[in-house]
């Protein structure tokens, strides 16, 4: 994705529901089929060579049954091999191995029905191995184009869209996909056969074969109404068991809440109710499954009915051999058999066309951080200072968070950011971190407008530490050094050393190379920042931005904290997100946000003085409440 | 293998339906059995036919007049044995269904019961696949693998049998190579089986893979690590499609293996078969219907192999879920005599805890008395006891040695809903369900009414914010609906206790995420509230403590001082400390409280 394509203005607003929209089962939709094929074109070559071998092995399949029926009971044990009724070469082919070999025809015959399936069954697993390659690796390449779509999706697109969403998309659709590509692969394996045998048996006898061909539309229709019937009841079911997951799940995550609510007999009862529901719906299907499943499996046996009655009353009239009417009785399973493989592929493909449509959905999603067109260069070293013009910004445009924001920090000042809940702090640190596109109004990095620098080059000169500390899985070096080769060992472990992250990672069994794993939970929260400090102090940025954490750690750790802070803050620009007042006392100036303006701006005794906003928030908190929970 | 045993239980429960299952089966293998003879009976007829039209005995019109018998023998055992393998399917299949709808309530109810020791040990994941993966699989051993194992049993008995009819010496041939068939079958759905348990755990890998990555793609972004990334993503993506393409050149292989296989029976047919057919021995008929019978007893002989892996998992799932099924309830419900309602008068003797596995006590032989109507603030570091002491209140936990009495009696003899009912613990995290924000608050009872609600609202200082949802108490929360932020579902957490005035309340650092002003709002609406009740509070702040009638201070799990927030300070112990502590931070000498400048922001 290296063009720059932004599919909607940055004042119209995109509409982010449709990742939340429920995408029902629809029909075959070429369009999406032939994008799908997309990914199988590199790998054609390997498709091809399979198509070939599924010719050959169905070729070899039905010509079997021509060698019992037509060589070994009509031509050897009947002795009338009937000249007039095809035996497609076999009955010559024998003779011609009797004479080469001197074999008896029986044991020759044998031998070629033993070489032919073996034959055959060769060439039909390596038609299905070339087959689910081709399948595997073009879903493979599909997985990872839309991976790497979505790991370039801007914050604003993951403000707006649940992770979970995406994450079944890259997961299960994909997955759907791929069930629906090995059944195409499935159906052609039984279409070809199919195919071919219809040839034999109307070589042999068309009215026989028109009599059994009858048979296809009835089962045909049987299977469509079927799954029709099944559709809305398996939907049903669907839905009852995700409402039942839901309700377990939810009931386990507030089980303390429940437990001292004493709600336990209403939950169970509520979930009960969902059971219930949920076997109504189960039974339902199983009596149609069952119906149609008998029907399916037994119907064929009608087929012996009408070859003994047609096939054999034909035999009587000398229009073909016995050993004909026996073939077609081989020849009933392979007739029914494309059929019954469609009705299994058709909630397949309901399934997998829906996940294509969210597939594409997601493909289709251009959003991004706007790039400017002709990048500025920056120097080796920026000075680090900020400034903030007159900058208005909402998520939503027509719902500026900021309004008309101004301010300058100088090279190597340390400002905190002070707010109530919304006041617009955490939208100010991430438009300076470049992950939001802003029109109105104007950041200056070193005199440099932000908008002409492009986002990977600003996330290099400007560090993020954010509550939400990512640990990736590896080791904790790798966590320090993120694959950035310019850091080496040493210059990892010296960060780790400075904001005193060293001793719990000394203490920890394999130290610097201990593996960390999900989110790093082997960590305490406390230790994860430090650790996200060591990363940010390793990488050494001209900026540092901070949203300090607000989870309660214990004062030890604490303290760490504030020296590893006061450590990484030396020699940077800083703005901090505080939380902490001890935080606020360690930076030059403070500014206050409210309602996504700024209202004061100075030195912590400068604000005091001014009796302001921040005058007030102070005095709150030390002022004596003079409220006693109890009067006594 | 045992842990399949305890399924029976349903089918005892659903012996009637069972029964019905079994009489059906054998009737449908039965009629199965004699499609192939009427073929047969039909083939003969046809060689006897042409051989009589050959010889001018009879004409071909009257000769075909006799295959009307065989083809409608077939046409009666088709269409009855359909039926009857409708009926039966039904039945078995209605077991499992209700089976699994007896195991989920049973489960539910069971989880209900259990105390945090239990939900230490098995996390929600955890706990959720054994609910979903593990009922579906004793549902499939009920209503399929019992059901395919007798269904290939007596397909496999009743095709000997009819084929024995036949011809004893032609079925004693064909039989020969099916022991190698079956051990070759097993063999690979073994290697299957294992093979796509592969292709599973490479599947979990790449969904973990792809929600960690998400999770954290700000870090991501903001460090520049996409390109890393997924190169990383590559790897485990290679290896999900690796896997499968192992799994797959297995399946396969078996596919191709077995006919090959099979095909030993029908030489087998074609060749000794011909030699009988020679001898006269038997039919033209006999011969083409043993291949009918071939198909019949080869299917059984093939599908056994993956069975045996079928019961296999049905085994481990069954253990997985009686697992849990069989843990007791740590916590000892005493259904007991009719209690008159508690004042809130507690008397704690001689309390002592102690985790499982652990040295140390979580909380040391301490005694304290608090009297109806009482504030008591517990004040402590982390870890020295006091959330233990709280669970104990409720008997989330209970005590390893000591009492804890209200009104006088142990609360161990008070019924566990007559307990809970009257003490109310807001725990520190504050856990809300996706429903309405009313439904929330009163989520112990929810046809409470909207004043009463309303009233508790402005108490716990949320009713500015259920003010500017334009759906009011009826804002859904939760992924469909509105994120509350952290400080709001705190409050909507202490409304929910509040609501039930309870003769003790019991807030566990509730505060934390809420802005000092709020706070002041909340305390006032304590006090107003709880002015007869009796009300503990855990905090870390003086600022809040100090509001309280008497604080008590826990240090690694023992009482270390306890008074009022003067006589505290004039002691010049912990809390002193903690209160210098505080004001020093703030670095003025005013300050009694070190607070968070603001609710948790994102």
């Amino acid at each position: 994705m290296s063009e720059i394509v932004d599919n909607a203005p940055a004042d119209e607003p995109l509409d982010h529901s449709i990742f939340e929209a429920d995408i029902e089962g629809q029909a075959m939709n070429m369009q999406y089929l032939q994008r799908i094929l997309g990914w199988a074109r590199p790998h054609r070559r390997t498709a091809a060579v399979s198509i070939l071998l599924v010719l050959g092995a169905s070729m070899l399949a039905v010509l079997l049954p021509v060698v019992i029926s037509r060589v070994v009971i009509d031509g050897i044990i009947m002795g009338e091999p009937d000249a007039l009724l095809p035996d497609f070469g076999m009955n010559a082919f024998n003779e011609a191995i009797v004479r080469l070999t001197g074999l008896s025809p029986l044991v020759s015959a044998c031998l070629v029905y033993a070489g032919f399936t073996i034959a055959c069954h060769t060439l039909y697993h390596l038609h299905r191995v070339t087959f689910s390659r081709t399948v595997l690796a073009s879903l493979r390449d599909m997985r990872r184009d839309l991976f790497a779509h979505m790991e370039r999706r801007p914050s604003s697109f993951y403000d707006r869209v649940a992770v979970g969403r995406i994450m079944t998309r890259i997961t299960n659709d994909v997955q759907a996909l791929f069930d629906l590509l090995m059944g195409l692969g499935m159906l052609i394996g039984e279409f070809v056969p199919f195919f071919l045998g219809l040839g034999i048996m109307l070589a042999i006898d068309v009215e026989l074969t028109l009599y059994l061909l009858l048979a296809v539309p009835l089962f045909w229709a049987i299977t469509y109404f079927f799954r029709q019937a099944t559709r809305r009841v398996y939907r049903a079911i669907r839905n009852t068991v995700s409402l039942l997951n839901q309700n377990l799940q939810e009931n386990l995550s507030g089980m303390q809440v429940v437990q001292l609510s004493n709600r336990e007999a209403r939950n169970l009862e509520r979930y009960r109710n969902i059971n219930d529901e949920n076997r109504a719906q189960e039974v339902h299907a199983i009596n149609l499954e069952s119906s149609y499943g008998a029907f399916m499996d037994n119907m064929v046996n009608m087929a012996l009915a009408v070859i003994i009655w047609v096939g054999g009353g034909n035999a009587l009239q000398d229009a073909i051999s016995l050993g004909s009417v026996i073939l077609f009785t081989q020849f009933v399973d392979m007739f029914i058999r494309p059929i019954r493989v469609l009705g299994q592929q058709y909630n397949i493909l309901f399934r997998a066309m829906a996940s294509a449509e969210r597939i594409f959905q997601a493909l289709d999603w251009h959003e991004q951080v706007r790039e400017p067109e002709q990048p500025a260069s920056l120097p080796s070293r920026l000075e680090g200072r900020i400034e903030f013009r007159h900058l208005t910004f909402g998520y939503d445009p027509r719902d500026p968070v900021l309004h008309d924001v101004s301010f300058t920090v100088a090279p190597g000042e340390k400002l905190a950011v002070v707010g109530p809940t919304g006041s617009g702090k955490s939208t100010l640190i991430r438009l300076l971190g470049r992950f939001y596109n802003f029109a109105d109004g104007t950041i200056f990095l070193d005199g440099i407008d932000l908008n002409r620098i492009r986002a990977g080059d600003v996330r290099a000169r400007v560090g993020v530490v954010l509550q939400d500390f990512h640990i990736f899985s590896g080791t904790i070096l790798d966590n320090i050094h993120l694959g950035n080769p310019a850091i080496s060992r040493e210059d990892a472990i010296r960060a780790a050393r400075m904001v005193h992250a060293d001793a719990f990672i000394e203490a920890l069994p394999a130290g610097y190379d201990e593996p960390l794993v999900e989110r790093g939970q082997n960590l305490s929260q406390g230790q994860r920042q430090l650790l996200a400090f060591a990363r940010v102090l390793a990488a050494d940025p001209e900026i540092l931005i901070l949203d300090e954490a607000t989870a309660s750690i214990d004062t030890e750790t604490e303290l760490l904290i504030q020296a590893a802070l006061r450590t990484v803050m030396t020699h940077r620009t800083a703005i901090v997100i505080a939380h902490r007042l001890q935080t606020i006392q360690e930076v030059d100036r403070i500014l206050v946000l409210k309602d996504g303006r700024v209202k004061e701006l100075g030195t912590h005794e400068e604000l005091m003085a001014a009796r302001g906003v921040y005058y007030t928030l102070n005095q709150l908190q030390f002022q004596d409440v003079g409220l006693k929970p109890d009067a006594h | 293998m045992r842990s399949l045993l305890r399924l029976t239980f349903y089918l005892k429960r659903y012996a009637w339906s069972f029964g019905f299952a079994v009489v059906g089966m054998i009737a449908a293998r039965g009629l199965e059995g004699t499609i192939p003879l009427f073929v047969k009976l039909g083939i003969d007829r046809v060689a006897a036919g042409q051989a009589a039209v050959a010889g001018g005995t009879t004409d071909a019109v009257s000769a075909t007049s006799a295959l009307l018998l065989p083809a409608l023998g077939i046409v009666g055992c088709v269409i009855l044995q359909m039926l009857v393998t409708i009926g039966y399917r039904i039945a078995m299949r209605r077991i499992g269904v209700n089976a699994a709808f007896d195991l989920r309530n049973r489960l539910y109810a069971h989880l209900q019961r259990q105390g945090p020791g239990f939900y230490a040990r098995f996390t929600i994941g955890d706990l959720m696949a054994r609910a979903i993966n593990d009922i579906t699989l004793c549902r499939e051993i009920l209503a399929g693998a019992i059901r395919m194992t007798l269904i290939l049993l007596l397909t496999a008995i009743i095709g000997v049998i009819f084929m024995f009819s036949l011809s004893p010496a032609l079925t004693l041939a064909i039989l020969l190579p099916m022991p190698l068939i079956g051990l070759v079958a097993y063999a690979y759905s073994k290697r299957i089986y294992s093979r796509s348990q592969l292709v599973q755990e490479g599947f979990a890998g790449l969904s973990t893979f792809v929600q960690e990555n998400l999770n954290g793609i700000r870090t991501v972004q903001a460090m520049a690590q996409e390109d890393r990334e997924i190169e990383r993503f590559s790897a485990v993506n290679q290896d999900f499609a690796d896997r499968n393409l192992n799994l797959f050149r297995t399946t396969s292989f078996l596919g191709a293996l077995m006919p090959i296989l099979a095909a030993t029976g029908t030489l087998i047919i074609v060749s000794y078969g011909s030699v009988l057919l020679d001898r006269g021995d038997i039919s033209i008929g006999t011969f083409a219907a043993f291949f009918s019978y071939l198909a019949l007893v080869l299917w059984p002989v093939r599908e056994a192999g993956s069975l045996v892996t079928q019961w296999q998992r049905g085994a481990s799932g069954t253990v997985r879920l009686f697992e849990i099924l069989d843990y007791e309830p740590e916590i000892e419900d005493r259904p007991s005599n009719e209690f008159p309602d508690l004042s809130g008068r507690i008397s704690v003797r001689n309390l002592s805890y102690r985790y499982e596995g652990k040295q140390r006590w979580a909380l040391d032989h301490i005694s304290f008395d608090v009297a109806q109507g009482e504030t008591i603030a517990i004040v402590g570091r982390v870890g020295s006891g006091k959330s233990t002491l709280l669970r104990l209140f409720v008997r989330l936990l209970d005590p390893t040695e000591g009492d804890i009495l209200l009104d006088g009696h142990p609360i161990s003899g008070y019924p566990l809903n007559f307990l809970r009912e009257r003490v109310c613990l807001v725990l520190q995290d504050p856990f809300l369900f996706a429903e309405s924000l009313g439904d929330n608050i009163a989520y112990d009872d929810p046809d409470r009414d909207h004043q009463e609600i309303l009233e508790v609202a402005r108490a716990a200082a949320l009713n500015e914010t259920i003010d500017a949802f334009p759906e009011g108490l009826d804002t859904v929360l939760g992924e469909r609906g509105v994120t509350l932020s952290g400080g709001q579902k705190q409050r909507t957490a202490l409304a929910r206790g509040l609501i039930r005035r309870t003769p003790l309340l019991i807030l566990d650092d509730c505060f934390s995420a809420v802005d000092t002003e709020t706070e002041e709002r909340i305390l006032s609406g304590l006090k107003r509230l709880r002015a007869d009740h009796t009300t503990l509070l855990v905090s870390h702040r003086v600022s809040t403590a100090r509001h309280a009638d008497r604080i008590l201070v826990l240090e690694a799990g023992r009482i270390v001082e306890m008074g009022t927030h003067r006589e505290l300070l004039d002691r010049g112990g912990f809390y002193a400390d903690l209160e210098r502590a505080q004001r020093n931070r703030t670095g003025s000498e005013e300050a009694t409280g070190a607070r968070s400048m603001a609710e948790v922001t994102r």
